[in-house]
């Protein structure tokens, strides 16, 4: 009995440990049509031309980026992506276009303004300023007027 | 005694003048004794470490050609390590004193973030910037 019960508890630790380990080596890419430049000083990624970034969760077009990292450990990681001109990000089943985005890490949202629009299978919806809550599946979209507010909110079901 | 001056006086002018255009040509056309010599050296399957503000880095190569005091080019298949980064690459040159390494060839760059791919670089060490040229792919493991 006791076997046993250590047997399941190994097992239990080893699919803990992969658990783990998935989550703190998740990939992120950028891909930089013309130039990419490394600035160790200031700890900063700016890439131009045909810009593409992409982690777990999106991809995001432009035609340029700069992406902020800190030092965590032996590690480095992005903080915050801005991305400039020519917006598109793609997650899941929507896209969101504009003229500049700025995601951010901590709270996992990506912020876009400018002429900024949401498409999914179902809708268009078009304003001045997006804020997508990537965790609570939370849309709010702003007009360039702050009296006409607009919100739109989606369920967390994968089958809708 | 002025008698005498005044009726040699040209003749010591020219005299003189004489001696001075001879001192002249003497040490115009003496042969200089420092031996000025500048060396090209090569060495192959070469590696060193070097002292830069990224701290001590690691270069090296199938061949390195010496241009001058603080002028390399690393032939062929080089790389340059040091803590911050891991650049492997071809046909690398560096300037020690303005401590800039670059390559318009393809190379593969490994921080402590992730793995670099262009098709060329120039490293500016002391500002802590490498520029990456082309089509360049990054991916980052957080």
């Amino acid at each position: 009995m006791v076997l046993l019960h250590l047997k399941v508890m190994n097992k239990f630790i080893f699919i803990l440990s992969i658990f783990f380990y998935l989550n703190a080596y998740a990939e992120s890419t950028v891909k930089a049509g013309d130039s990419l430049i490394w600035d160790s000083e200031n700890q900063s990624y700016t890439a131009t031309g045909s810009v593409e970034f992409s982690n777990d969760t999106f991809i995001a077009y432009s035609d340029k980026m700069i992406a902020q990292y800190i030092e965590q450990g032996n590690k480095e990681l992005f903080t915050i992506v801005e991305l400039f001109e020519n917006v598109r990000i793609e997650l899941k089943d929507e896209v969101f276009l504009g003229d500049y985005a700025i995601y951010t890490r901590d709270d996992n949202i990506i912020t876009l303004t400018g002429d900024v629009s949401i498409q999914s299978p179902t809708r268009l919806l078009k304003g001045h300023e997006l804020i997508a809550d990537i965790d609570n599946n939370k849309r709010i979209l702003n007009s360039a007027n702050d009296e006409s507010l607009v919100e739109v909110l989606l369920e967390n079901n994968e089958n809708n | 005694m002025s008698k005498f001056l005044k009726e040699n006086i040209f003749n010591f002018l020219i005299f003189l003048l004489l001696s001075l255009q001879a001192f002249m040509y003497y040490y115009d056309n003496k042969p200089s004794s420092k031996v000025y010599s500048q060396k090209s050296m090569s060495v192959e399957n070469f590696s060193s470490i070097v002292l830069s503000k990224s701290g001590l880095t690691k270069i090296g190569a199938d061949k390195l050609n010496k241009i001058d005091e603080d002028q390399f080019f690393l032939q062929g298949k080089s790389y340059l390590e040091n803590k911050k980064y891991k650049i492997y690459g071809e046909d690398i040159s560096i300037n020690l004193i303005e401590e800039i390494s670059h390559s318009k060839k393809s190379v593969q760059v490994i921080n402590s973030m992730g793995t670099l791919e262009a098709n060329g670089f120039k490293n500016i060490d002391s500002e802590g910037k490498i520029y990456f040229d082309g089509i360049v792919t990054f991916k980052s493991h957080e």
